[in-house]
């Protein structure tokens, strides 16, 4: 029992501190504004009512006594509802004390502004809840143990038996349903299925542009180009395993090539925008092998460190004063022509929305394809072990330098979309931060499948601009996301799984000596 | 000459001061089994490091089917019909056994990262060929209903075995084995001897050897060769070896040799 006690203290006393990093840095008060907009109030002001707070501390109670009795799955009912208690009065107690020394700073009018920017007088008011000093500091307390109270007894009624059991029977239920329709699906009408599947896909994707306006049409014509850029670092990083930094480099090749021959202005070239694109692909490509030549004999760190000086070459000449007469310098290229298709312009919110999910279907396609077949294998088994790779017979040089090549072409492409998209491109579009947040994506997602990528570019571009209330904390969160990430879920949201191979039906039909004879 | 399938001839390998093979000849018939034994630190494996491509001899050559490997990288080598396994298993580990079998088949095929992306004819009928084979060396090693398990998580004699499929993969003419046995049990022990002597009766795969376990190098071997400190000490039959006077005492040091007549003496009478 003693123990419990003491882990219980440990867990509210973790809590409390945390809760105190957040309130010294308004984390209260916006989530507050967020519960407010949420709740259907347009302008919720710089501080929150009170209720949205009340409901902020609500929360992280109920989060205390959740975590104060997980995976005490042994413990009777009892006991858990009085570790939740203690944990949450030990969150309440840290709470409590620094709404006092808060309070303090009200009563005697000390501006607190001088160090820590969001303790205004109108903040500590909202902290304490609007209320009287005294009656702030204890109900503080009173929520955050009521709080944990109530979120640590749902929790132990949720394991008590006669729950658990009804719980697993419903999953079992729905996972025999899933089993049943997955063998209609995988039976004899499976052509049938996966047409009806795509062309299902295929309205969303038609329809939806077309629907939901310029607003997201935007926000998801981004996180497309990052879905093409993840999948690409993806052959280079999760299927042949070379660590590779700057990656936007490649991104950067594409859209300059876009610009330089869309723009009126260094070069008024006017190629047209289909060229452009296919050559921008193609420098990308041939970048990426000339990149591969030298990074040959280079793994792991060394690897990472040269390709993040190439992305900080790339981006410095696209800057310098020497190359500004062609390439525009530190103001990058303005005015970059759309798309246009049989003639007619094709460069609106929606065509280019279009584009993007033709990039994105091609990027995908192009990777499934590769990444199950002889190439893709070979790419793995370079990633596992380069030289047993290379003892079975596999020409690593090769192989890593098409890795290279294909993904740097993959950037190529949305490199050279994103620039005709937005008319302009500079140089700093390209630095070294948006090489790790491909990198992120696909390592939040998960290393080397398609749905991990997809998920990882809406959870790191997509997000972002839906919670535009974030933007301050942008990075924080992004820091803390990889953190957390690291530690619960190192192989990323999504992990890949290996492909099951079977014998086919009639292994006797085919005798590959017989057919090798035929070539 | 024409059965001798790899010929080293006066092969050395020198680390800074160490010569750690010191002008080696060995040459190995085509259908055989060849071992080589030897005490800890005596340069085997850095034999086979040499033969199998991966150190460069600083003297001497090396000729397989009559023709040099040297100057060759590995992945050279192992098309032209040469595999190894590991001292120490070095398994794709977080492949499937049937893929790590796959890998080992991609010198034989042919196709490129274009077929894979349209599909074409070449592809799907490699694709399905090579799982057919695939199937059929795991079945050959005793693996069969593993296949799609992901190759660490296979016990430890397992993946021996597994490591012998994926170069089996390549349909291989010489196969480097070194210490196939090492850490096993008995019992693992005799299916490995039995495993190796099939692969060379129902392929006609040649199979050169290292190993510390002398009941399995007595029992299969075609041919010895014996190396100490770099050097080779003795090469013959099992019968010749196990009476050879200076393998005796590289094994049990100066003097060993009448130690052990003496040993065998009182054990007879």
């Amino acid at each position: 029992m003693k123990a419990l006690i003491r882990q219980a203290v440990r867990t509210g006393f973790t809590f409390g501190i945390v809760n105190i990093f957040f309130v010294l840095i308004g984390f209260n008060t916006l989530i507050g504004i967020l519960l407010a907009k949420l709740s259907g109030i347009k302008q919720p002001g710089i501080i929150p009512a009170p209720k949205f707070l009340i409901i902020y501390t609500l929360l992280i109670g109920l989060w205390v006594g959740f975590s104060a009795i997980a995976k005490k799955n042994e413990l009777e009912f009892g006991k858990k509802v009085l570790i939740s208690g203690l944990a949450g009065l030990t969150t309440g107690f840290l709470a409590g004390l620094l709404n006092a020394v808060l309070a303090f700073l009200l009563i005697n009018k000390v501006n607190a502004r001088d160090f820590l920017t969001v303790l205004s007088f109108d903040f500590i008011k909202g902290t304490l809840f609007g209320l009287p000093p005294v009656s702030g500091i204890l109900m503080t307390v009173v929520y955050f143990t009521l709080a944990s109270l109530v979120g640590g007894t749902i929790l132990a009624l949720l394991n008590l038996k006669p729950v658990k059991n009804a719980w697993n029977a419903t999953k079992f239920f729905i996972r025999s349903e899933v089993d049943k329709i997955q063998t209609v699906t995988q039976g004899k009408n499976r052509l049938l299925w996966q047409i009806l599947a795509i062309s299902l896909v295929a309205v969303i994707v038609v329809i939806l542009p077309l629907k939901w306006g310029s607003y997201w049409n935007y926000v998801f014509g981004t996180v497309g180009l990052y879905v093409i850029l993840g999948l690409g670092l993806n052959i280079i990083v999760g299927l042949s395993g070379q660590l590779v930094l700057g990656y936007i480099a490649f991104f950067a090749i594409g859209a300059y090539s876009m610009a330089l021959l869309n723009s009126p202005v260094p070069h008024n070239l006017m190629w047209g925008f289909w060229p452009a694109l296919v050559l921008g692909v193609v420098l990308a490509a041939l970048s990426g092998l000339l990149l591969g030549l030298p990074l040959m004999r280079l793994r792991g760190d060394y690897l990472a460190i040269v390709t993040l000086g190439f992305g900080e070459i790339i981006r410095i000449l696209l800057k310098s004063d020497l190359l500004t007469k062609f390439t525009g310098g530190p103001r990058g290229i303005q005015n970059i022509s759309g798309p246009t298709l049989f003639g007619k312009p094709f460069a609106s919110d929606i065509d280019f929305m279009f584009l993007i999910i033709g990039g994105v279907l091609l990027a995908v396609f192009v990777y499934s394809r590769l990444q199950h077949s002889r190439t893709g294998r070979a790419w793995l088994s370079i990633r596992e072990d380069e030289l047993v790779a290379r003892a079975s017979g596999v020409n690593t040089v090769t192989y890593k330098l098409l890795a290279l090549a294909i993904g740097a072409a993959f950037a190529g492409l949305a490199g050279g979309i994103y620039a005709s998209r937005n008319q302009f491109t500079g140089p700093d579009e390209h630095a070294l931060m948006a090489s790790i947040n491909v990198l992120s994506l696909i390592i939040v997602g998960g290393m080397g499948n398609i749905p991990g990528t997809l998920l990882g570019a809406f959870a790191l571009k997509g997000l972002p601009e839906i919670l535009r209330e974030f933007a301050n904390f942008r990075l924080l969160a992004f820091g803390a996301l990889l953190v957390f990430m690291m530690l619960s879920r190192p192989e990323g949201l999504i992990p890949s799984r290996r492909p099951k191979y079977q014998l086919p039906k009639d292994p006797d039909k085919i005798d590959s000596g017989k057919e090798a004879k035929n070539d | 000459m024409t059965d001798i399938i790899i010929q080293a001839r006066g092969v050395t390998k020198i680390f800074g001061g160490l010569t750690a093979v010191n002008a080696v000849d060995i040459d190995v018939e085509k259908g055989s089994i060849f071992s080589i034994i030897g005490p800890n630190g005596a340069g085997k494996t850095t034999l086979f490091n040499c033969i199998s491509g991966f150190y460069t001899p600083d003297h001497g050559d090396i000729l397989f089917k009559g023709e040099s490997l040297k100057g060759n990288s590995t992945d050279v080598v192992s098309s032209r019909g040469l595999s190894r396994t590991y001292q120490n298993i070095r398994l794709f580990s977080n492949l499937t056994a049937i893929e790590n079998v796959m890998v080992g088949q991609h010198p034989r095929l042919k196709e490129s990262w274009l077929d894979a992306i349209v599909h074409s004819p070449r592809c799907k009928r490699e694709e399905r060929a090579s799982i057919i084979e695939g199937m059929k060396w795991l079945e050959f090693v005793g693996l069969s209903g593993l296949a799609n398990a992901t190759s660490t998580s296979l016990p430890y004699g397992a993946q021996r075995r597994l490591e012998i499929a994926r170069a089996l993969g390549s349909q291989p003419q010489l196969l480097l084995l070194d210490e196939p046995t090492a850490g096993m049990n008995p019992h693992e022990t005799l299916e490995m001897t039995a495993l190796i002597r099939r692969m060379r009766d129902e392929f006609n795969i040649t199979i050169i050897l290292i190993e510390h376990d002398m009941h399995v190098v007595m029992g299969i071997s075609d041919h010895i060769a014996v190396l100490d400190f770099g050097n080779k000490i003795a090469e013959g039959s099992p019968t010749e070896i196990q009476n050879d006077k200076r393998v005796i005492e590289a094994y049990l040091g100066p003097g060993g040799s009448a130690l052990a007549e003496k040993y065998l003496r009182e054990k007879s009478l």
